[in-house]
């Protein structure tokens, strides 16, 4: 097999996904009434980014092949697909079930950026020890628990930057250290797994060749378990942390957007985000 | 709030008035404009020491062949003349400025912690005679600035010169983070009332950004220091590749440092030409959040692309791959500031003054440094033209060029707010000429040198065809960036003594500091000016023109900070890197099998289980004992410290227990890279845990001597922080070490 046959037949149509997508962008398109608006951009853009996580290539070389797709992989999960969908939402002051109904202990996580933090964080350290990590590409079920975790961990970390009730999020000083600490936390784990002897995970050390690209992995692209292990923990350390910076830089831009004309009350940004098209970016 | 806290902070530095006067003042200063001073004098003599070693060195290399000085007195001179310029010259200077500046451009009375201050300035003189004593005990360290390991090591590097460059530098480290500490402190507390973060003066901004780079940066090499001390001393193998070690994790440390430093050596500058430009151009700073932003998204990057410095080393592929486009990346909010610099000059009406015509020089020679710069990143190039001559014209472009161009403008500009007096312009002029052409002459043609082959740190070279010529060329150069710094000498001590009086505002420029008396009170301000903008005193002098309000007439922050937590969050931060890297260093070596004890053959989990679960009851019992003494249960908070003193002394016994049986077993801290990284983490930890008893210890005799019950408790909140953060180090070193092996 070629690389180009490989890109263009590695494609998988799971009609989960694509289910997922056409409700997604439904409902935000009835909630809009069809009209396109800068939200409805970043959801399609959110959309198509988990559409190729989940169905181009990327999921093939994942699937048990290469340490540093899956990776890839998991940083779209958690670190890109999350936001994104998050900068779709429309501002709310937080419903009242959250603040004092059934909710009520789901807005206390949100609240409280240590335990998002940790959620965001922990996570991807988590799913990389050793077991769970072979695990998840044994098993289909914690496969499936591992995609819905990283994406329901990843929404629970960006909550406190660009979550839909303004009131809550973090002040931009705070939002910085926050995003900071988190690119620390998987540098270091970028750190730890580019420079670990071969077989952090060692289910891809030794690949079933279900699809006859070993070959064209092993020998064309010289990826090599160890190369592999070692493009996936610069994936981790480097990319990473610049997803992370470009959110302290958003957070940067906000903060000295912000007019702040009648006070920065919290009341008077909300009736602003009401009121006019709501500023996320 | 800041009102409140400027007041608290003028009563608890009371000026003695014996000590106002004579040598014996400056000695026990605690002024923050006196330590100021103080700071720049010191870097200038070390200046001195350090271009007369550059000096020394271009006099050898003027002609080919040459046998003015031995190989081993020129590998001294250029690692000492490396480690002066870096930690005993810039970064004093810039502290200096700092330190003189930043309360009097936020309005304070004083540095948010002045004996702390006074301690990180002492420290200075005492790590640099330190440094410049191995002179005369056996010889300098001839090793690099950088002291790259195994070279560092005790078979290569056998007289104590090391041992003396270690030292100083750790010194220096802790001055510099205590500094930094302060800054932070004092920005993030003391402001002005209406000073809001927003408003603050780009210099301001730039030193606390700044900051944090000194506190994230330095533990880094503390720590590799540290060990390299363990390997030369106690006979670990850290960085011995011979007994598995790695040389090259030497480097990682050294550089995951030192990049960061070259930041930290060029915020600071990008601060004071963020002040001068605008001031000569008579237009404010064009795109002040460009400017303000990309100073945080560097600081960021900084520390991603370190591994630049090490393209030559064969990391592989992948690692030079990522590093090559973080360090592309990094230009760009560097290449942001140059133009909002030169916009800001755009169409303004430029006052020539000797501060802006350096200022001027700092953007094109800056960008020259900057541009040659990138092409380090492209790795091939790397490969060709790293550790040669093109390299040594690339970082002085960047750091004389650059970063003290910078400070002359800072001096020609600040001077007359320093001292009451201007310096002579026309003086002025000549200096900045001289400069101007002597750098210029000295350093742009060790390009051609570098591309051409000469390699840097080699004592002589053959006669080659132009080799000659074109480092003559430099030197001549050289001589006359010297004469260019007499001229500033005498530039400076004419102008003490009979220069122009200067006013309190002789450049009519718009920050708080020209808003005190030249030179400032003691006090520093009667009355600070209402502050509604970036440019107070331009609202000052055009009430009917003033600038637009930044963030809202009645601009609240979001978070008021304490003073004490400020500051001891701050330590904390530093000390997380510290742990950090002794952490990374644990999981780097004991990642594969190895000789010797292992973990598993002498560590008990379950005894070290007991005294972990004293520790974090310890944690416990502080938080109770604080939850009391809000309520004012003062004898409760007294026996529940008392407890937590207990629970800490007993895991120090159980971790004092578990060393002895170690010893016991003959396994000691060079008997293989576990023990060594064992001892090295959990002794650090152990001695923190030492301090914090220690800590406690006072609180307690504050306590029982009736302290805090007028309700004044940052302190227990502090300690209480330091605490927690020692229990949650444990947490992770528990689980890293002990909890690994029950799985």
């Amino acid at each position: 097999m070629t690389t180009g046959k490989f890109l263009v037949f590695a494609w998988n149509w799971n009609l989960w996904v694509i289910a997922i997508c056409v409700v997604a962008i439904s409902i935000h398109g009835a909630w809009h009434r069809f009209r396109f608006s800068r939200k409805s951009g970043w959801l399609l853009v959110g959309m198509a980014v988990f559409f190729l996580t989940m169905g181009s290539p990327i999921d093939a070389l994942a699937n048990g092949y290469l340490f540093s797709a899956h990776m890839l992989q998991h940083l779209l999960l958690l670190l890109v697909v999350p936001p994104l969908i998050l900068l779709s939402f429309p501002s709310t002051p937080v419903p009242d079930r959250f603040q004092i109904g059934r909710w009520k202990w789901l807005n206390w996580i949100l609240r409280h950026p240590v335990a998002t933090w940790l959620l965001g964080v922990g996570g991807m350290w988590l799913w990389h020890a050793a077991a769970l990590c072979n695990a998840a590409v044994t098993s289909a079920w914690v496969h499936r628990l591992q995609y819905v975790s990283l994406l329901l961990m990843g929404v629970a970390f960006w909550w406190p930057i660009i979550g839909s009730w303004p009131r809550q999020r973090l002040s931009p000083l705070a939002g910085i250290i926050y995003l900071f600490s988190a690119c620390v936390g998987c540098t270091v784990l970028g750190i730890i797994i580019a420079f670990a002897p071969v077989g952090v995970c060692s289910i891809y050390l030794h690949p079933v060749d279900r699809l006859g690209i070993l070959p064209l992995i092993q020998n064309q692209w010289g990826l090599t378990p160890a190369k592999d292990q070692e493009l996936g923990g610069l994936l981790m350390w480097v990319p990473a942390c610049l997803i992370y910076f470009c959110g302290i830089v958003g957070l940067f831009a906000r903060w000295h957007g912000e007019t702040g004309d009648e006070g920065n009350t919290p009341e008077s940004q909300l009736i602003k985000t009401l009121v006019e098209e709501p500023h996320g970016h | 709030m800041s009102a409140a806290a400027s007041a608290s902070a003028a009563t608890e530095t009371p000026q003695r008035a014996s000590a106002s006067h004579g040598l014996y003042s400056w000695v026990a200063t605690v002024d923050h404009k006196r330590i100021g001073i103080l700071y720049l004098l010191t870097a200038l003599v070390f200046f001195a020491a350090g271009g007369v070693e550059a000096l020394l060195m271009r006099v050898q290399l003027a002609r080919p062949n040459n046998t003015f000085l031995s190989p081993n007195a020129y590998n001294q001179l250029f690692t000492m003349h490396g480690t002066t310029m870096i930690f005993l010259v810039v970064m004093p200077t810039l502290f200096g400025l700092a330190n003189y500046l930043v309360p009097l451009m936020i309005g304070a009375r004083d540095m948010a912690f002045p004996r702390l201050n006074a301690l990180s300035y002492w420290l200075l003189p005492c790590g640099g005679l330190l440094l410049h004593f191995s002179l005369l005990a056996g010889g300098a360290p001839a090793v690099g600035w950088f002291s790259y390991a195994p070279l560092s090591e005790m078979p290569y590097a056998s007289t104590n010169g090391v041992d003396y460059w270690g030292l100083s530098l750790l010194i220096l480290g802790v001055g510099s983070v205590a500094t930094s500490i302060n800054l932070i402190a004092t920005i993030l507390t003391l402001r002005a009332p209406g000073l809001t973060i927003r408003r603050l003066p780009l210099f301001v901004w730039m030193v606390f950004v700044n900051s944090f780079l000194v506190l994230l940066a330095l533990p880094a090499l503390n720590a590799a220091i540290v060990m390299l001390f363990i390997d030369r001393h106690l006979g670990a193998n850290y960085f011995v590749p011979t007994h598995g070690g790695s040389a090259v994790l030497w480097q990682h440390f050294f550089w995951a440092f030192g990049h960061p430093e070259v930041y930290i050596m060029a915020l600071p500058a990008f601060g004071i030409i963020s002040e001068v430009v605008p001031v000569f151009a008579r237009r404010p700073i064009f795109g002040y959040e460009f400017v303000a932003g990309s100073t945080v998204a560097i600081a960021l990057l900084s520390f991603g692309v370190w591994a630049h410095h090490m393209f030559a080393v064969g990391m592989g592929h992948p690692m030079d791959l990522f590093f090559a486009a973080t360090s592309m990346l990094i230009a760009v909010p560097t290449g942001v500031k140059v133009f909002a610099w030169s916009a800001t000059m755009w169409g303004g009406s430029i006052r020539l003054t000797t501060a802006m015509l350096f200022a001027v020089a700092f953007l094109i020679q800056f960008t020259v440094g900057g541009l040659s710069g990138v092409t380090f990143a492209v790795v091939p190039i790397d490969w060709q033209v790293t550790d040669t001559y093109y390299l040594v014209a690339h970082f002085h472009y960047v750091l004389f060029g650059g970063t003290f161009f910078a400070v002359f403008a800072g001096l020609y500009y600040w001077f007359p707010k320093i001292t009451g007096r201007m310096l002579s312009e026309r003086l002025g002029k000549f200096n900045f000429w001289i400069a101007l052409i002597g750098f210029n002459t000295a350093f742009f043609v060790q390009h051609f040198l570098g591309l051409m082959g000469m390699t840097r740190r080699i004592y002589t070279y053959p006669d080659l065809p132009g080799w000659g010529l074109l480092n003559m060329i430099s030197t001549i150069g050289a001589f006359l960036l010297g004469a260019s710094v007499l001229v500033l000498l005498w530039n400076i001590l004419a102008s003490v003594r009979r220069g122009k009086p200067a006013g309190d505002n002789p450049w009519r420029a718009w920050t708080l500091e020209w808003a005190a008396t030249s030179p400032p009170l003691a006090h520093n301000f009667i009355r600070v000016p209402p502050i509604r903008s970036r440019r107070p005193l331009w609202d000052l002098a055009h009430p009917q023109n003033p600038d637009p309000i930044v963030g809202g007439v009645a601009a609240r922050e979001e978070i008021v900070f304490e003073k004490n937590q400020a500051g001891m969050a701050s330590f904390l931060i530093s000390e997380g890197m510290f742990f950090l890297m002794l952490i990374l260093a644990y999981l780097f070596y004991n990642n594969h099998a190895m000789s010797g004890p292992t973990p598993a053959s002498t560590l008990n989990p379950q005894r070290a289980g007991i005294y972990t679960v004293c520790l974090l009851a310890s944690s416990l019992t502080l938080w109770l004992a604080e939850k009391m003494l809000k309520v004012k249960k003062h004898s409760t908070f007294r026996l529940l410290l008392g407890l937590t003193i207990l629970l800490g002394v007993v895991f120090l016994f159980g971790q004092g227990r578990e060393y002895i049986r170690m010893f016991h077993d003959g396994v000691m801290v060079n008997s293989n890279l576990f023990a060594s990284t064992f001892f090295t983490l959990t002794a650090f930890h152990g001695l923190h845990v030492c301090a914090g008893v220690i800590a406690l210890m006072i609180v307690m005799g504050l306590a029982l001597a009736g302290d805090f019950k007028q309700g004044r408790i940052e302190a227990v909140k502090s300690i209480g922080l330091y605490w927690h953060f020692v229990d949650v180090v444990w947490l992770l070193v528990f689980a890293l070490i002990y909890l690994r092996l029950l799985l």
